[in-house]
């Protein structure tokens, strides 16, 4: 287990800037999210953190030594491919134990190590076959097992799921969870999919334009976000987000006026606000919308609601049997309101 | 269409060609086990009562020049293969993996080499190979093959680099390889199929190549296939002894297919390594 730092690394391909600035301080035994679109610097990250790619300036720390000149290996990370990365020649057991073998470890000691891996991976019975003769999970599971054997100090996981589909990614990612749960073991984890973020980390650092947008908690990226783009990037469905301005008690949004409980002290800046579906109810009170969408996902119902110059999505719970096109009464509870400063997009805690 | 039709209508087809192709070859090896007067005859006289070893033995026997046509072709074929095999392979894999700002001209240029027909190429050749005094050497044909056998093998294995997934190399440096092992334990096995594949089809192209031997060869350097043609002369065409000899010069051709025929499946087929 170790202590990761990032400290002001740059990174630049030519004259593009992929990571700029980047902060970061992981704990000991932490699960680590870097999340972001493609293209936000977020596997950069990664395979400078690994040792595949150098970093322009900054400095890199394992347990507070600067790895910056160390190979990938000396590093003592592990790191789980996109593709998984398999070698195509080897059996699994081979995959697994390639490490060993390059160490010159004894060959019972290797075969012990790969059995032991493979068997808390269920891969036992595959051991002898070559990986084209796998599936896409079970070829995930090799490559998780080709890190584990290393008892790394840190894991690496390069959207390790991007190739399995939605059943399964939803499998691998609990199992992703229970193994950091087992081992304990620091690990950083890129991906583009904010479900994945949440439910994985116990951080999560959102990327922008190779920026660190945010790093905190799921819990405070979701319901403190630190900026306009955060609060868009994570989150299903989607937060809206309105352009309107104060009035005398409250927000107005188009022809609707949100009532504030308390008036808040405002920036000299104009303000907009976000609120989340949950804090969007229908009923009995309120003011009147036109329904516009119903996207029923299960145990809710997200239903989209237009009124003269604005539109929200609320969240009802179980099967709505709304329908388009009726009107209906829409509350917006003003304690989930978030502000944004206009110009800068960043969050402002007003009191 | 049903599938069983289209079943039917691939078997078909690919039995239609298989016969298209056999049937050249079954007529030589027919042809090379009878004596020239059964096939002077009109019609030809299938009689099996007639066939003989004749032809084989008076091919090897005499001083036709078919066994040193047979050795040079080997020495030739070989050194085109292996030369073209080593710089084919180092310089696809530096275009498929080194971020050259000029990859795609060099690429593009050498594609170019390959759009003159022979013909076109043949005089000056052969001017500048008896300036440099390599005419009728085994040397001068081979940097001639290799000219446009370097240009095939580079675009094949380049292809074949690039379909490896950098993550491979990567993986196998966090799991602690140096950049030997790497070479030596990850990308030389997995890269052995289409090695083994463009090596082969290099050696045939090589082994079967007429054109530059008839113009650049004269005495010492005869290949296999001048030394069949020249079976046909002026007034008569030995057509048995000339099949023996074609039938003998591909021996080593089919049996090389024959062995490496899983790497060269393997290799030109998948061609790609999925993960």
């Amino acid at each position: 287990m170790a202590t990761l730092e990032l400290i002001n690394i740059h990174k630049k391909f030519g004259d593009f800037v992929a990571v700029e600035g980047v902060n970061l301080r992981v704990e000991e035994g932490e699960f680590v999210t870097l999340l972001g679109p493609s293209g936000c610097g977020k596997s950069t990250l990664l395979n400078m953190t690994a040792g595949l790619e150098d970093v322009t300036s900054g400095e890199i720390r394992i347990n507070g030594k600067v790895v910056n000149q160390l190979g990938p290996f000396e590093r003592d990370v592990a790191m789980v491919f996109q593709n998984y990365a398999l070698y195509p020649h080897m059996t699994v057991e081979e995959n697994i134990g390639f490490s060993l073998q390059l160490r010159k470890r004894p060959r019972t000691e290797i075969q012990d190590k790969v059995q032991k891996v493979a068997s808390m991976l269920e891969l036992e019975k595959f051991l002898h076959r070559l990986p084209r003769e796998l599936s896409g999970g079970q070829q995930q599971r090799v490559a998780i097992g080709r890190a584990v054997i290393r008892e790394p100090s840190i894991f690496l996981f390069d959207e390790p799921f991007s190739n399995l589909d939605a059943a399964l990614r939803l499998k691998t990612r609990g199992e992703i969870k229970e193994l950091h749960q087992r081992l304990g073991v620091t690990s950083i984890f890129v991906t583009h999919d904010q479900e994945e973020a949440l439910s994985l980390s116990d951080r999560i650092a959102v990327l922008r334009l190779g920026r660190l947008e945010q790093f905190g908690t799921p819990e405070e990226v979701y319901s403190k976000p630190a900026s306009k783009y955060v609060a868009k990037f994570i989150g299903t469905p989607q937060m809206d987000l309105f352009a309107g301005e104060f009035v005398e008690g409250g927000y107005q949004i188009g022809s609707v006026k949100i009532a504030l409980p308390r008036s808040l002290k405002t920036a000299n800046t104009p303000v907009d606000v976000g609120i989340r579906a949950e804090f969007v109810t229908l009923g009995d009170t309120g003011f009147d919308a036109a329904i516009r969408l119903v996207q029923p996902v299960g145990p809710f119902t997200y239903v989209t609601v237009d009124w003269d110059g604005g539109s929200a999505t609320a969240r009802v719970n179980g099967v709505s049997h709304l329908k388009p096109k009726e009107t209906i009464k829409v509350d917006i509870n003003p304690n989930g309101l978030l502000f944004f400063d206009r110009n800068s997009e960043k969050r402002l805690d007003l009191v | 269409m049903p599938r069983y039709l289209t079943q039917f209508f691939i078997r078909f087809g690919l039995i239609a060609f298989t016969l298209l192709s056999l049937g050249p070859v079954v007529w030589s090896v027919v042809t090379s086990l009878l004596p020239l007067s059964a096939l002077t005859s009109k019609p030809p006289d299938l009689n099996p009562l007639n066939i003989t070893l004749e032809n084989y033995s008076l091919v090897l026997d005499s001083s036709r020049g078919l066994f040193s046509g047979l050795v040079n072709s080997l020495i030739i074929a070989t050194f085109t293969a292996a030369v073209g095999l080593v710089i084919g392979s180092m310089a696809a894999y530096a275009l498929a993996r080194l971020n050259m700002p000029s990859s795609n001209k060099i690429l593009m240029m050498i594609l170019a080499t390959q759009m003159f027909p022979g013909i076109v190429i043949a005089i000056p050749l052969f001017l500048v190979m008896s300036r440099t005094r390599l005419v009728d050497t085994h040397f001068g044909l081979i940097v001639v093959y290799l000219s446009f056998i370097l240009p095939i093998v580079i675009w094949i294995l380049k292809g074949f680099f690039e379909s490896v997934p950098m993550e491979l190399e990567r993986a196998a440096a966090v799991d602690g390889a140096s950049p030997i092992q790497t070479f030596r334990y990850i990308v030389l096995p997995i890269s052995l199929p289409p090695l083994f594949a463009t090596g082969v089809f290099a050696f045939i192209e090589a082994w079967n190549e007429f054109f530059f031997a008839i113009i650049l060869t004269r005495i010492n350097v005869k290949t296999a296939s001048i030394a069949i043609a020249e079976f046909s002369g002026q007034y008569q065409t030995l057509y048995g002894q000339m099949l023996a000899s074609a039938v003998l010069a591909s021996i080593p051709v089919v049996a090389l297919a024959i062995i490496f025929r899983r790497f060269i499946l393997e290799g030109f087929a998948e061609g790609a390594i999925k993960a």
